[in-house]
């Protein structure tokens, strides 16, 4: 099997970013159909389709727009465009090459739950999708498909563009609401949940920018049509960001339950010349690492991930070839969130701060023995007690990390040196 | 009314109540910072986990609501282990600096140590550095490096003071509380922050260095700040009495008190005290010391001489049943209330503090009305003018830095013949009464016990904290004596619990302070 042309069938036309050729390619036709069906149904279809969310959390979107209260204006959807995940970038694909779809799924989406508004909160250094999605706006508004009584059906629906600042956290959904609202961008304490108190405490639906795109396709295809890729629980096809020590990484859509392994060497051109793959970060930096062995049984849908014990996440894969030090690339990831806690929670504040403090220790040889098991005991007390889940997403990693690669771990604190690279963390960076 | 079952104990809670909530009803312990029951909640200490049955993942207290039938447990092993490392996530980066710092002692970061924590810590890495005695306004200072970032004092500017002078800055291990550029933590409230402060973090600049708290005993009394009445501990030693915090009481003032009512330990120390009795001769200016009994008596025979020229000034500064014998025993209708800045009475604050300064107003006023008085201050002005008043007895205010009409109210008394005048403190604006003047030392309100009646009509309570000044009477007392009566109720204690300001300890560290301290402004560094 290879890879498929379902969300991105027509990405490689120029004129599809446009509104004209969009529409030339059956652009805004799902919208009209959509409005001939109830609100409920759509919901329903998409429930039936099986879509779960393309964000990370890969919850069942259907059964998310469920929890909204039955009645009560206003509410939010909100499109969420962070893309903060590291190793992630296929939103920005889809809002570069077709923002109409990202905007058609939206006002449908809009359409099922009742939400007279959406924003669409875009990554802030992503000048370019920002600019390609607001031109699209102006289009759609300049041809009556935003604005009031939308193609004549009663239905009026605003939508706004939003630039983030630059904090991964504010790609969770509450801090995605916080930032939204003008305040600090951090999570927001749940109970209760954004579908029933979100933006402005109102009722609010966040969605990932794929997620949304992928129900005008419900719309076109059924539920049953949209279920012709995938497996029974995870339906359809998935775009995936592939990265690292690979041939040719890129975006690349494959059903979902496609082989990691056909992914990395057919579709990726398999590892570059004399090097042996090591690792695999299967679903964005705060996925539980792979190793080769596991590599090769594990296929990219999000039952098989689970089973072994980490995640299809936001379809991010990271490839690690044998060139690459498991405790340095464990030192970037641990920078990263302990630069990225928004702080609230102290598991989190103060874990993210102290596993980075470890693993640069061990990198600066100064490591003890004990650190490899202590930094296993602070990341299994971050987990699962925090306000969200950049706890967990800081923890996880270290987990795997260290039981899985612990030769190298020891093999650094006992010589002062990377076992891979020979040399220390001095040498290898300055 | 849903109920649940809290380690192994039945409660009942009402609807809505979250597990924390039925904690707190049980009286059972649970680790908590964040949370406050005077404030939203915030859910981000995580130290409050329990466990509820049949639920896999620990849940905070603090944000679940109980449902009917749920099984809730702190004292699972892995809940008990889980708290430990909370405690020390919380204290990796904290300085450990308690011998120096003012909360040790009433610490909740050494209490819930001493009772969850982990002991041995294995944090071996250097700590966050973050500012150090950083002036957040006219009333307190912080220490960020003990902060453990509760964000309690942020909610309280937020929704209690509704001033929004705190916040929270920067992310990560890196955040700090501070206040936004230009704009100081200066509100009538400010110093509630320090109270709900869990650490030594926020220190109110009045209090810090100047006693460590194990010296120091409590009493619940009132504040006589004002005619709200709230609810307060006095904290003494014998060196003098050194800081108010509020006491809840659902009723009156909640969890809070203002600022300006935590002035009122000041006036009782001794320095500000009249100690002894003393009397001075018209248009003499030398003092003569007396036993305050003796004068009492002495005054007894000016009262006596004055019959029906006799006068009395009331203020809203006694106790109600004060009052009550003070008229019985000098029975006249010559009775008249000091109505301090009594175009203020009416204005209040929106949260506690009112514009009448005095704790009981409405006791004077019951006791007027009980005995069918009804007066004006003119007719007082007149009555002296005319001759018709001779003599004054005055109930003289406490607290006299709320009674800005002072000097105005000793001048109108000018030609009357006789003032005997009783008074906790000393003032020199007795310097200026012209008259023959025998001034009666009191006691103040934390030497005796009584009840006022605060401005919604609620009598309460208060009762005796300790003896400062020996010597000094109640109204009550002195009203048996300048009425000619010798009542056993006067028992004086041999020995003044306090010591003289001279011989205090903090006046030397008060002023080595003023030269050592080192203010950091925010961003300074
Ligand atoms: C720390 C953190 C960062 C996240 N960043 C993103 C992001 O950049 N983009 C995204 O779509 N979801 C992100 N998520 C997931 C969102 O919280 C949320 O689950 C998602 O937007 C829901 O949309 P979906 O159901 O369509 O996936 C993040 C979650 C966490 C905990
Ligand atoms: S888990 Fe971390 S990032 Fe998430 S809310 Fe808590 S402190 Fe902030
Ligand atoms: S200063 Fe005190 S009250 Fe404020 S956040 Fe820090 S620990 Fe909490
Ligand atoms: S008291 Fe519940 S999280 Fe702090």
């Amino acid at each position: 099997m290879s890879e498929v042309k379902y969300l991105t069938e027509f990405y490689h036309l120029n004129e599809f970013q446009g509104l004209e050729g969009y529409k030339k390619n059956g652009g805004y036709v799902q919208l009209e159909r959509a409005f001939k069906m109830k609100p409920e149904e759509i919901t329903e279809e998409v429930k039936k389709s099986g879509l779960r969310g393309r964000g990370g959390a890969g919850f069942a979107t259907g059964v998310k727009w469920g929890f909204l209260p039955k009645n009560g204006e206003p509410r939010y959807l909100l499109c969420n465009a962070d893309e903060g995940e590291p190793g992630t970038f296929k939103d920005r694909m889809m809002m570069e090459r077709a923002p109409h779809q990202l905007i058609e799924g939206m006002i449908i989406s809009a359409y099922a739950i009742g939400a007279k508004k959406s924003y669409i909160y875009i990554r802030g250094e992503y000048d370019y999708p920002i600019a390609c999605v607001v031109k699209a706006i102006k289009e759609a508004y300049a041809a009556g498909l935003l604005g009031k009584n939308i193609l004549g059906s009663g239905f009026d629906h605003e939508m706004d563009v939003y630039a983030g600042a630059g904090a991964y956290i504010c790609g969770e959904e509450t801090g995605m609401i916080s930032s939204l609202e003008g305040l600090k961008g951090q999570p927001k304490l749940k109970p209760p949940f954004p579908a029933i108190q979100g933006y402005l405490k109102k009722p609010t639906i966040v969605n990932n920018v794929e997620t949304l795109a992928a129900v005008k396709y419900i719309i076109r295809d059924g539920a049953q049509g949209f279920r012709k890729y995938g497996t029974e629980k995870s339906a359809g096809s998935k775009l995936f960001s592939l990265s690292g020590n690979i041939v040719k990484p890129g975006n690349y859509e494959v059903p979902l339950g496609y082989s990691l392994k056909d992914m990395i060497f057919n579709l990726g051109g398999g590892m570059k010349p004399g090097r042996k793959l090591k690792a695999v970060i299967p679903g964005g930096s705060s996925a539980p690492v792979l190793n080769a062995e596991e590599v090769d049984r594990a296929t990219l849908d999000y039952e098989c991930l689970a089973s072994m014990g980490t995640m299809l996440g936001s379809g991010a894969i990271i490839v690690i070839d044998d060139s690459q030090c498991m405790v340095d690339m464990l030192g970037v990831l641990t920078h990263f969130y302990h630069h990225e806690s928004c702080g609230q929670c102290t598991p989190c504040r103060e874990g993210t701060g102290w596993l980075n403090k470890i693993v640069h220790s061990i990198l600066e040889g100064r490591g003890r023995l004990q650190d490899i098991d202590l930094l296993l005991k602070v990341a299994d007390n971050m987990k699962g007690r925090t306000i969200c889940a950049l706890s967990d997403a800081a923890a996880l990693p270290v987990l795997s990390f260290v039981s899985k690669f612990r030769d190298e771990f020891e093999f650094f604190v006992r010589e002062g040196r990377s076992k891979v690279k020979g040399t220390n963390y001095a040498q290898m960076h300055h | 009314m849903p109920k649940c079952t809290i380690n192994g104990h039945e409660v009942e809670v009402k609807e809505g109540a979250t597990i924390m909530e039925a904690f707190y009803k049980l009286n059972e312990g649970i680790a908590h910072y964040c949370y406050h029951p005077g404030l939203s909640v915030a859910g981000v200490c995580r130290l409050c986990i329990v466990d509820i049955e049949g639920n896999p993942r620990p849940q905070i207290a603090c944000n679940t609501v109980v449902t009917e039938g749920m099984k809730v447990t702190n004292q699972a092993e892995k809940i008990k282990d889980g708290v430990k490392w909370v405690l020390d996530f919380h204290l990796i980066n904290h300085p450990l600096d308690c011998p120096v710092c003012d909360q040790a002692g009433e610490c909740g970061l050494q209490d819930q140590y001493m009772q969850f924590g982990k002991y041995s810590s294995e944090m071996a890495e250097p700590k966050v550095k973050k500012h150090k005695v950083v002036d957040l306004g006219p009333t307190v200072v912080l220490d960020s490096e003990r902060c453990i970032l509760c964000s309690r004092c942020v909610r309280f500017t937020d929704e209690v003071s509704k001033t929004n002078e705190l916040g929270l800055f920067n992310r990560g291990d890196r955040t700090e509380v501070g206040t936004f550029d230009g704009k100081p933590l200066d509100n009538n409230y400010s110093l509630n922050t320090v109270d709900i402060c869990p650490v030594g973090a926020l220190t109110s600049k009045d209090f810090r260095f100047r006693q460590r708290v194990w010296y120091l005993k409590d009493s619940e009394t009132l504040c006589t700040g004002c005619s709200t009445g709230c609810n307060v501990k006095v904290y003494y030693n014998k060196e003098g009495a050194f800081r108010v915090k509020p006491v809840y009481n659902e009723k009156v003032n909640g969890h809070w008190m203002c600022d300006e009512g935590r002035g009122i330990y000041k006036f009782v120390n001794r320095e500000h005290r009249l100690l002894k009795g003393r009397m001075k001769q018209k248009g003499q200016s030398t003092w003569t010391d007396m036993d305050a009994g003796a004068l009492a008596k002495e005054a007894y025979q000016v009262i006596k001489s004055a019959g029906e020229k006799l006068a009395i000034i009331l203020t809203g500064q006694y106790s109600t049943h004060e009052y009550q014998i003070l008229l019985k025993n000098l029975p006249t209708k010559n009775v008249f209330h000091w109505q301090n800045q009594a175009e203020k009475w009416n204005e209040f604050d929106g949260l506690l503090l009112r514009g009448d300064r005095n704790p009981n107003t409405k006791g004077v006023e019951l006791a007027m009305n009980a005995s069918g008085i009804k007066t004006d201050w003119n007719d007082l002005i007149s009555g002296i003018k005319s001759g018709a008043i001779q003599t004054v007895f005055v109930a003289g205010p406490e607290n006299m830095a709320v009674y800005e009409d002072m000097k105005e109210k000793i001048q109108s008394l000018g030609s009357v013949q006789n003032i005997i005048w009783t008074t906790a403190c000393k003032s020199e604006d007795f310097e200026k009464l012209t008259n023959n003047v025998w001034l009666v030392p009191m006691k103040s309100y934390l030497e005796k016990e009584g009840s006022f009646i605060n401005n919604q009509g609620l009598e309460q309570k208060f009762k005796k904290a300790t003896t400062i000044v020996s010597e000094a009477l109640t109204l009550a007392e002195a009203s048996y004596l300048v009425s000619g009566q010798n009542i056993p109720i006067i028992k004086m204690e041999a020995v003044d619990t306090f010591i003289d300001a001279s011989r205090r300890p903090d006046q030397v560290t008060l002023e080595h302070r003023k030269k050592n301290e080192f203010v950091y402004k925010r961003g300074s560094l």
